[in-house]
């Protein structure tokens, strides 16, 4: 009898993950150098590597949702402005699509759908600048609300951008005017 | 009507009442943008400064920690120093009825491994050991102890140098080699009109009547193994003077990297060698504290010459 094989994330999140610790002085000295040490942004790491990333942060700090905001608004910031997002999308509101399809938070995970979860655009109004995301992704909502709201600011055009929960964890409620 | 960029860009602050209702909303949606991107940094900041303020706090702990381990390692040692004085030797008031004395010795630290100690051998003879035990600080002061127990414990079994300094060698060579330690030594006994001496390693000079005599030295150190000593004869009457040195004297460096040099303290030595032990002493040390950059290792000097009558 085999288990389930284990979800994999892609080096590239990884990889984010890391510099934004480095950049926000999260993790520093020889610390910084280990967490970067051997990633490589084409492979694909077990999920427990991310856990155990997310961890070491926890470990250190004692309020640690402000940081995992900060860090997902960083990771989408890094990108955007030096990696690929400026030539994916032109809008902020762009973002949401883009990060519920197919080659979004999807597409930086995969193994069994029961573990992998979903993360999907319930409800989108430009015009009230409102979206609805239910996310069952084993990622942390608070680095998800941070991801969202970095990428949706990151083009530029948008002069504000906020997410809540509206009583359900899983679900993320976007505001962006 | 102006664009909100513009105003904004040109800062005039009375041209926001011509700005059209759009222009308005979307000034309203910047501040509030801006009010939570504030909300937001703040809380990332006050989560990094509790963790901040929880690390000095720690930080605060741990040298309060170290300052009280430290205070009680001051305090062994200033234990360990008064002991280690305890053991250097106090002069036999006989034996300077017979020989003019002066000794400077000084350790590295607190305590050290340099030694030297006054016995009196079996036959009644008196006798000066100077050794420098190999290391420096407690774990050297320590060897020493033992080499002083090992030494007044031969004093009653052995007369001549040859002999006790084997006997020690001989009773020391299993502990010191497990420590992983060993000793120069110079052991001297002074007899009628003459000195009889042992020296593995270390430093010896006699001036008499102007010219001046070398230790010889082949002989192995102590502890490091099992082999006969070779002892060595040389006239020593009145007047005639002895010095006896351990290497961080003569292995000091000055600025320019160049060693102090045997050479130039035993010509010291010989040129001042009429003048009072305690004199030539003094410009002995002086001229080493003059020439040397820093203190490297313990050191110590004994000079002595026989009285007349």
């Amino acid at each position: 009898m085999t288990g389930d094989p284990e979800p994999l994330v892609h080096g590239t999140l990884m990889a984010g993950f890391a510099q934004a610790c480095i950049n926000l002085n999260i993790v520093a000295g020889p610390g910084a150098a280990e967490l970067l040490a051997d990633l490589d942004v084409e492979r694909w790491y077990p999920l427990r590597r991310w856990f155990a990333l997310e961890q070491m942060i926890g470990a250190t700090y004692q309020h640690i949702d402000p940081i995992r905001l900060k860090l997902g608004i960083e990771m989408m910031s890094l990108w955007y402005h030096r990696g690929p997002g400026h030539d994916i999308i032109r809008r902020g509101a762009d973002f949401l699509h883009f990060q519920t399809g197919s080659t979004g938070i999807i597409s930086v995970i995969r193994g069994p759908r029961e573990l992998v979860g979903s993360f999907d655009l319930r409800e989108f109004d430009a015009a009230a600048g409102r979206a609805v995301i239910h996310s069952t992704t084993p990622f942390h909502r608070k680095i998800e609300s941070g991801v969202l709201i970095g990428g949706l600011l990151a083009p530029g055009d948008l002069d504000y951008v906020d997410v809540h929960n509206d009583g359900d964890p899983d679900l993320l409620v976007v505001e962006f005017h | 009507m102006p664009r909100l960029e513009d105003v904004l860009k040109q800062g005039d602050a009375a041209r926001v009442h011509e700005l059209p209702r759009e222009g308005l909303e979307r000034l309203f949606w910047k501040y509030q943008g801006l009010r939570k991107q504030v909300e937001r940094d703040t809380a990332f900041w006050q989560a990094t400064n509790e963790t901040l303020k929880t690390a000095y706090e720690r930080l605060d702990e741990q040298e309060r920690e170290l300052a009280r381990a430290y205070q009680t390692i001051r305090q062994d040692l200033e234990i360990a120093q008064q002991v280690q004085h305890a053991l250097l030797p106090k002069q036999f008031p006989d034996m300077l009825a017979q020989l003019d004395l002066a000794v400077h010795h000084k350790q590295l630290t607190e305590v050290g491994g340099d030694y030297y100690d006054f016995f009196r051998t079996r036959d009644g003879h008196y006798a000066i050991g100077m050794f420098d035990i190999s290391g420096h600080g407690v774990s050297a002061a320590l060897i020493m102890a033992f080499l002083k127990a090992q030494f007044m414990q031969t004093m009653e079994q052995a007369a001549r140098p040859k002999e006790i300094v084997e006997w020690v060698n001989q009773a020391s060579l299993g502990f010191l080699r497990e420590v992983r330690r060993y000793s120069t030594v110079n052991f001297v006994v002074f007899g009628e009109r003459a000195i009889r001496y042992v020296c593995g390693g270390g430093y010896g000079v006699l001036v008499r009547g102007g010219e001046i005599y070398t230790f010889s030295k082949g002989d192995p150190f102590i502890g490091l193994r099992r082999r006969p000593y070779t002892e060595f004869e040389l006239s020593f009457d009145a007047d005639d003077l002895l010095a006896m040195y351990t290497d961080g004297l003569v292995e000091a460096k000055n600025a320019d990297g160049e060693d102090y040099s045997s050479r130039r303290l035993n010509s010291l030595i010989r040129e001042h060698a009429r003048e009072p032990v305690d004199d030539i002493l003094r410009r002995c040390v002086d001229d080493y504290h003059e020439f040397r950059r820093a203190d490297t290792d313990e050191i110590t000097l004994i000079i002595l010459r026989r009285r007349v009558g």
